[in-house]
This record gives C-alpha cells, structure tokens and sequence, in this order.
C-alpha cells in the first residue's frame, strides 16, 4: 500500500494531537438560584394581583440576607417575637446562601468572615452565640486551617496573595510605603468596621477621586503593586481601582486590626451562619414571598407580598435599596447606588489536578487572570485523605460598566461560561476538563454595592442611615461595602431602632 | 542517494540527542535537582561532542567502515544507557562517575559523527552546500528528538526502552550504510555480522527491559520486596531480608521486625499497665496490629477498638502469614473491632469513653497527617477519655525532630492536659519519642505484663529522663490554622540530612 506523504503527515500529526487531546468528559451542570426574572417583575412594573387578604403584625421584615436574618435574631434575643420576614426566593441567606451535594456543602457566594476587631461588638456577641468564641478563644476549626493562600505567578506557586516572587527592588519599596501609608490611616480611626463607627467629613474628601489615581498620585506604580489593589477592589467590590473611591481601597487595607488569625471560615462559607440564624429565627420566615409595594404613612406601612397585605407598625426594608425605587410609593430615584454584577460556579470535581509545588490552599488566585479564582470547599474537612471536592469560583464582572456585564450575563448560555471558566482554569490546571464533572452557575446582577466615588459620604446615604419614620432601611449598601459585617451591623441597627420605636409607642 | 544520506544525518542527530536527554532525565529522576543535573549533564555532553570533533582530525583513513564502528558503539553504550544508570543507582555508590563517565563516551562518539559524515560526502557537493544540508538535517533531527521524547517516549516506552529504541536505530543506520556507501567497502560480511549482533542484543534487551528496571527497583528499596500495592489511600511496600520484615507506607519505614518489640512495648506498657483495671482501649492508625499484639497480654482490657483509615493495611496484616506470625494475629482476636475510617471525623461522631488510647500516626509529613497533631483533634480526643486514663502520642524523635517532638508535647499540654514525655531507643529508628497526656498526675506501673523482651518495671521511669541533647524546647502549639509542626518536622529532617 502506497500512502501518499499529504496523507501519511495528516496521520501522524491526527495521532499526535491525539496524544494531548484527551478523551472529553462529559460535564453537567446548568443555571442555579435564577433570580433575575422574577426581580425583572419589579423592574418592568407588572401589575401584580390585589391582596386577598390582610394580616395585622406589629413588624415586617423584608428580604432574608444576613441583614435581614440578624435583624430577626436581635428582635427574638430581645424577647420580641411577633414580627414576620417576607423572602423573595425560595431560600433565606441572599449573599450568604449554600448548596450540598454527595460530597460536600458549599458557599453560593460570601465564603468567610475575618476574625472580628473589637469595635465589631454586634458580631462578636453573635460569634458567642454561635460557638465561634467560646472564652475568649477563636474555634479553631472555624479558623481557616493552614495553608491559607496561594497565587500562581510566573510559572510558578507562592504561599499568599500578595505578590512576593518576581518583586525588583522598586515594587519591594512601593509594597513597604503603601503599607506604612495603610498604616497611617489606620491609626486615624477614620477606617472601621462597621464603617458607620470611624466614618467622619476629616477624610471624605478620599471619597471623592478614585482608587487608583490616588495610587498614581501618591507614586505607586509598580505593576504587580497594582495588580493587587485592582485584585482587593475586584475581591471585595467588584470594581477596578479606577472605579472604586480611594476611600474604599484604603479602608480595605486600614479597616482592619493586624491579626494573627486567619479569617473564620467553614467548607459552605457564610452558608453555616444562615443554618445557625435560621435554627434560632426561621420560624418567623416565609419565603417565595415577593414583596411588590410598600406604602408608608405617619401611622403605619402596609406591606403587599404575594397576594397578602401586611398592616405593619414598623418595616425593615434588608433587601437592596436599588429595589426601593421599584416597591415603596414615593420613593425618589436613586443616585448614589452602584452594584457590581458577580458570576459564581461550584464545581465538582470527582480528582484532584496535579499542581507540582503547592499545597491545597483555601483560596486560589492567578495572577492576571480577571476572574477572582476559587476556594476549595474541602479545605476546611477534618479528613486526612480528600480525593473529591467542590471548588467555588469567583468572577467579579469588573471590566467595562456594570449594565454592559449585567446584559453579558443575561444573552450568554452556560456553555459559554462554563468554557470562560474552564479556560481560566486551564492557565494553571492543564487536566482540568478531566477532573471536573460538574459546573453549576449563579448569575447575580446586583451582587453587591460599589463603593462608586462620592457614594459613601454621600447625603443620600446619610439619610437612609438615620433610619426616621416607620420604614427602617437596613441592607449592607447603607454603609456602601457589602461585606457581612456591614450587614449585620444595618440589621441588627434597624432592629434596634424597631424595639425602641415599639416601646415609646405603647 | 541525497535523500537516504540526508535522512541517515536526521536518526543520527535525533540519537545523539535522545541520549543526552536520557542521561539528564535519569539524573534528576533519582537525585533530584533537576536544574543542576541537567545543566551539567548537557555541558558535560556538549564538550564531550566537541572533544570528538577534535578528535576526527586524527581519523583518516577508511571513514566509511569508522563511521558504521562508531554508530555501533553509540548503539551499543546509549541503548543500554539507561539500563546502565538505573542499575549503577541501585547497585553501586558511584552513580555519578558512572553518569558522567558515560555522558563523556556518548558525547565523543556523537561528535565524531558530524565531523566524518561531512568528509564522507564532501567530494560530491560543494563545501557551501555540504555545510547547509549537514547542519540543516542535524537540527532537524535535534527538532525532532526534542519533541518526540516528552510527548512519545517517555510515557509510552519509558526510559530503558526508550534508550534502546535509538540503540536500535543507530545499528540500522550502521547496517544501511554499509549498503549505501558498498562500493567505498572493502570489507563488508565483517562489518554487517557485527551489526547483526549489536541488532540482537538490543533487541534482546528491549524484550528484557521490564526485567531490567524491576531489578533496578528491587533494590533501591534495599531489599527483596515481597509486597507492594499502591492502595486507595498509600503505597505499601513491605521487604524482607533474612529474617528481617521491613514495612515502608509511602517510602517511610515503619518498622523492622528486628526492633519493633522496643517501639511497641513502649509506646503500650507504660500508660497501659499504670492505669488500674483499664476495660476499654482506643488505636487510632497501628493497622499493623503490633500495638494491639501488646494491648491484648493485658487480660483485663475487654475491648480494644482500632481505628485505621486502610482497609488493605489491615486485610493484609491478617492475612498475610509472615505479619500474622509478627503480630500474633492480634487482628482477629475476638475483643478487638477494627473500623476502616479517617480517624478525625470518626473521634468527633462516636461518643464513646475509653481509659487507654493510642495514638500511633505516621509522622506529620504534609499538612494532611498535620491536622492529627493539632490542638483541635487532641481537645477532641480527650473528650474520649475516662478519668483515670491516659493517652499516648506516637510523637517522632526526640534526637533528629527534636523541635517538633516538643511541639507535640506543648500541643498536648495546649489541649488542656497534663504531659509526662518519654524515649526510647529503636536500632532502626534512633532515638524515638511517645508522649503520654492525661487530666492526672501519672505513676510508673509497679508490674508489667511477663515475657517482654525489653521493658522491666525498673526500667520505665528511665525512658522518662531526657538528656541536654533532647532536652525540652519552647516550642508553640500545633493548631489547624498554623501547622507549625508540618513546618517544624521539615526544617528538623531537612536539618539532619544536610
């Protein structure tokens, strides 16, 4: 048999392509917690059905995230239990929900809460409740276990985020006076958490340029210096520096005090202190309730969720205030409000990749990538031997403006990001198709709040924080940083506000 | 003709160079510090060629028939090559003469090649041109080598075979030219019996190389291996020499037949025998059942429970008749119940008490084995505890770790216990240290079980007493957010090994 040359090199290069393609694996998965559609309700104004019937109840919760769930937790700590919280989805926990599967529970989105400063009262006394801090001492299989971090740069891997291989003598600097300048602002007690406790006019004016041309003023211009400030504003924002308020970036860095302890973690996230609000509140929750209109008067808020209307003394509006435009009557448009659109995916994998030179850390992070990079939900297991785990990916959708991402997730199919994953993944994991077989995705348009220039001192702001008249607002983008303890302190604020109104009442 | 010539200068150059990667890849194989080796080995190799190129000077006359020799000969030393190294590695000291002494031969063989080949065919081109095919076909011979062993040879052929493979490859190449170049012979029958020969026996050794590297590997575990299994959860290699079984889980020995009686006997007597009517007994790791062989000549212990994460490491230490022999087939005794799961979570599930419990752990390598070291699993651990009970921590050596020995003990203390730390001396070991912890103070035993081998009642308080050279450290506690000790242990064998 005579084999042409065209034909036997088409072979042989087939067999050697071959050789690197390995056999695809077939990998499931689909959307999860769509919440767009029925959120689109609100947006488009569809008329929704009259109310058929009416129930009297001295309080009205609305939206079951950790704002809302701490909320309910001070009110039934305080002995106040008449009150009921109206859930959109099926499930409470908003940012702070979990999934489970044969393997293990894991985070839908936040995923930890740093070891709380000591101006964070409200979530060390819910840490005590919780068995978090038992006598003065941190749990220590809450702590995340060690190794904690990794990042993959130049071809290789280093322990933590912050880049420390490849560093010349310039960025070292740049490293070291940024810190010293963190330090500084630090020490101002402008910058605290819960922010509401540090927060003053004598550095407002940080809020009004971005991040990163503060960076650029103040001579920091080292590129993975940069790389990592655009990374801590993605990781916690959703934003670039650029369009994040300096004021924003530096608390980031300065809000916190030196810690020794890594931050509190557990393998579903944030996920565990929903279960454990919910044991203690969720008889007082309903869900698949969509709140479509909010009246409030000097006398009382009538709350219509569902075919039901709530005649209410008091309303703690948790959910995000960008909805209150759409529900409460009269309610002005707002300006000050900005939400980064995120795309989280847990993913199964049945084997572990092959990383030569790391260990498994909690938290995986590439350099350069766009996306934020994953937590393994195994990681904080007590078992010796891990052969299957789930990863949670981030993707902050931070480049380009927040309506042009939001429709970006919207138009586009699972397969496509399913791929934008996998491609991100397969920087670093070569085999990684062959040892996933499950990708499930969450689109949230409105993750989270934007620290936008101007937002945090904004008067419009201030005014929803003073929390007057009978609808209390309470979601985490009063204080215009979603992080969890920014949530809980609104909540458990608004709640307060609630029982003191209630006593002066009767 | 062009194109066969052509094509004999492409195999030529894709040997010299499959060797040279071999030798490097070898090197790094089994010393490690792949950067160093390689280096060396691609210099050593680049100025052998050299060497050889100086050399062709001093050939002059028949080329032809010095060129098929010379392919013979590289045929020969770089097809057995590998097979050569590995076995200098498990059989000599002098794995490094003999490395570079055959990077030196391989070399200068490969570097006289280019040299001949080009006056052989020098009268029927153009200098020009004699230069630019020459070289042309040698780099894309290196080309082709280059790509060819990552993706090709090393995962489907392995390294002897793939070694022997270009063996073969430069004796056809022997054999072809003497056809090709047959009107410039004299002599030809010689020459083509001789590769004929080097033909056969790489041949040979192709069908053998399977033999050849298991060998190999035979003894760089030292002795005869009379089981091996890469399990779920471990590779398990046992060996024998004489009378002497050898147990290694993942290249770490665990213990010699030989001595194991001291490091069994001391890690059970001492707490076991000074706790007063002790009922119920806890193993977690052991799945050897040599620390269950020592628990069972208490008679009063009714119930021993062994808690090891195998179940090939238990199947195998009852039923394999040499390790049933070794540990008395403690693994079928009716008051033992053996339970294949990760000992963390089973401690935190199960609620039962227990007044002895022996913690016997592989050394806290990686961060995984870190986690049963921390304060975390011992607070977990003592919740199992009756009250007139002890633990004991299998817990490294004092004299080579002697920082993380230490750490384990501070770990304990950390956990809200008391520690009474002890030593012992295992020929196969060194110098091996327990910690015993509990919620009292502890009192040597008076009476020990009869028929040890090596501990007396006069003898334990002794193992109690550390030298200066083992004395205590400050050393912080073990946590799962901090694996130090991971760390520590480190740092203390990479101390030692230097």
């Amino acid at each position: 048999m005579k084999i042409g040359r065209r034909k036997f090199l088409g072979k042989g290069s087939a067999a050697l392509i071959g050789l690197s393609l390995k056999n695809e694996k077939k990998i499931a998965g689909s959307f999860v917690n769509e919440a767009a559609a029925t959120g689109h309700l609100l947006r488009d104004r569809t008329p929704f059905p009259p109310a058929s019937q009416a129930v009297k109840i001295p309080v009205v919760i609305v939206g079951g995230g950790i704002s809302g769930l701490s909320a309910a937790w001070r009110l039934r700590k305080s002995g106040f239990t008449d009150f009921v919280l109206l859930e959109m989805n099926a499930e409470a926990g908003g940012n702070a929900r979990s999934g489970q599967n044969e393997i293990t529970s894991y985070p839908w989105a936040a995923h930890y809460v740093p070891v709380p400063g000591s101006r964070a009262t409200y979530v060390r006394e819910l840490f005590t409740d919780l068995g978090v801090l038992k006598d003065g001492r941190w749990e220590e299989r809450y702590l995340v276990f060690a190794p904690q971090e990794r990042l993959f740069l130049f071809g290789r891997w280093q322990d933590g985020i912050e880049p420390a291989v490849g560093l010349s003598q310039n960025d070292k600097e740049q490293f070291k006076r940024l810190e010293e300048s963190f330090r500084k602002y630090h020490a101002t007690g402008a910058f605290t958490i819960p922010v509401e406790e540090g927060l003053s006019q004598k550095s407002a004016d940080l809020d009004q340029v971005s991040f990163a041309d503060w960076l650029k003023t103040q001579g920091f211009d080292s590129r993975l210096l940069n790389w990592y400030m655009n990374y801590a504003c993605r990781d916690d924002y959703g934003a670039l520096a650029r369009d994040t308020s300096a004021w924003a970036g530096i608390h980031y860095f300065s809000a916190r005090e030196a810690e020794e302890l890594g931050p509190i973690t557990w393998p579903e996230g944030n996920g565990w202190i929903t279960k454990r609000l919910l044991e203690r509140v969720g008889q007082n929750i309903r869900t698949d309730q969509m709140v479509h209109k909010i009246f409030s008067s000097p006398r009382g808020v009538r709350v219509f969720a569902n075919d039901t209307e709530y005649r209410a003394e008091f309303v703690i509006f948790s959910a995000p205030t960008f909805l209150a435009p759409y529900i409460v009557e009269d309610f002005a448009p707002l300006k000050n409000f900005t939400y980064s659109p995120w795309l989280t995916a847990n993913l199964t994998l049945d084997r572990l990749p092959d990383s030569p030179g790391a260990e498994p850390s909690w938290d995986t992070v590439f350099l350069d990538s766009p996306t934020l990079g994953y937590v393994d939900a195994m990681h904080q297991s007590l078992r010796t031997h891990i052969d299957r785990t789930v990863w949670t990916f981030y993707w902050a959708l931070a480049e380009g403006t927040p309506s042009q991402n939001r429709q970006l997730l919207l138009e586009k199919d699972w397969n496509y990001w399913k791929e934008a994953i996998f491609r991100d993944l397969e920087r670093v994991h070569k085999d990684i198709r062959q040892c996933i077989s499950r990708v499930d995705i969450m689109r949230m348009g409105h993750a989270m709040v934007r620290p936008s220039i101007g937002a945090i001192h904004s008067e419009e702001r201030a005014a929803l924080k003073r929390r007057k008249g009978r609808l209390l607002f309470a979601n985490s983008d009063l204080s215009g940083i979603s992080i969890f303890e920014e949530a809980q302190y609104q909540g458990v604020e608004a709640a307060q506000a609630v029982l003191t109104n209630l006593k002066g009442s009767r | 003709m062009g194109i066969l010539l052509f094509l004999t200068i492409l195999l030529v150059a894709a040997c010299g160079l499959i060797y040279e990667l071999i030798a490097g890849t070898i090197a790094s194989y089994l010393i490690g510090d792949s950067v160093f080796q390689f280096s060396t080995v691609i210099g050593t190799y680049l100025f052998a060629m050299g060497l050889g190129s100086a050399l062709s000077r001093y050939l002059n006359k028949g080329l032809i028939q010095r060129f098929i020799w010379i392919e013979l000969m590289l045929g020969v030393v770089g097809g057995f090559s590998s097979a050569v190294l590995m076995w200098a590695f498990a059989f000599t000291e002098g794995f490094q003469v003999v490395l570079y002494a055959l990077v030196v031969v391989m070399g200068a063989l490969v570097g006289l090649e280019i040299p001949l080949l080009m006056r052989i065919v020098k009268d029927r081109y153009s200098f020009r041109d004699v230069v630019a095919h020459v070289l042309t076909f040698d780099y894309l011979g290196a080309l082709g080598a280059s790509l060819l062993f990552p993706i090709l040879l090393i995962p489907h052929l392995g390294l002897v075979r793939s070694a022997l493979f270009f063996g073969l490859i430069n004796a056809v190449v022997a054999l072809w030219s003497s056809f090709l170049f047959a009107p410039q012979l004299m002599e030809r029958k010689g020459l083509r019996a001789a590769c004929l020969v080097v033909l056969c026996l790489l041949t040979v050794g192709i069908a053998k190389a399977k033999q050849i590297t298991a060998t190999a590997e035979n003894n760089i575990y030292a002795d005869e291996i009379i089981f091996s299994k890469d399990t779920h959860y471990q590779h398990i290699v046992l060996t024998r020499f004489k009378d002497d079984l050898r147990l290694f889980l993942n290249s770490h020995l665990q213990f010699s037949s030989r001595d194991e009686y001291r490091y069994h006997e001391t890690l059970v007597h001492p707490g076991l025998a000074a706790i007063p009517l002790a009922k119920t007994v806890l193993v977690l790791g052991g799945g050897d059942g040599l620390a269950v062989r020592e628990i069972l000549k208490h008679p009063q212990v009714d119930k021993i429970t062994l808690v090891d994460l195998d179940p090939e490491m238990t199947r195998l230490f009852s039923t394999q008749s040499l390790l049933t022999a070794l540990n008395r087939g403690s693994l079928h005794s009716p008051r033992l119940q053996v339970i294949n799961q990760d000992a963390f979570p089973w401690i935190d599930q199960n609620r039962d008490s227990f007044d002895f419990i022996v913690i016997d752990f592989p050394d806290p390598t990686n961060y995984a084995l870190g986690k049963l070291y921390s304060t975390a699993f011992y607070r977990a651990v003592a919740r199992h505890l009756s009250a007139q009970g002890f633990i004991v921590v299998q817990s490294t050596s004092p004299m080579f770790a002697r920082d993380s020995f230490w750490c384990i003990a501070q770990t304990l203390r950390e956990a809200g216990l008391q520690i009474f730390p002890y030593h012992v001396y295992v020929p196969s070991f060194g110098e091996w240290g327990f910690v015993l912890a509990g919620t009292h103070n502890y009192v040597p035993p008076k009476t020990i079980p009869a028929g040890l081998r090596f501990l007396t009642p006069e003898g334990i308080p002794l193992l109690f007493q550390f030298p200066p050279d083992m004395a205590p450290l400050p050393m912080p506690a073990n946590q799962l957010n901090t694996q130090v000790l991971v760390r520590t242990y480190e740092n203390d064998w990479k101390d030692i090994s230097h």
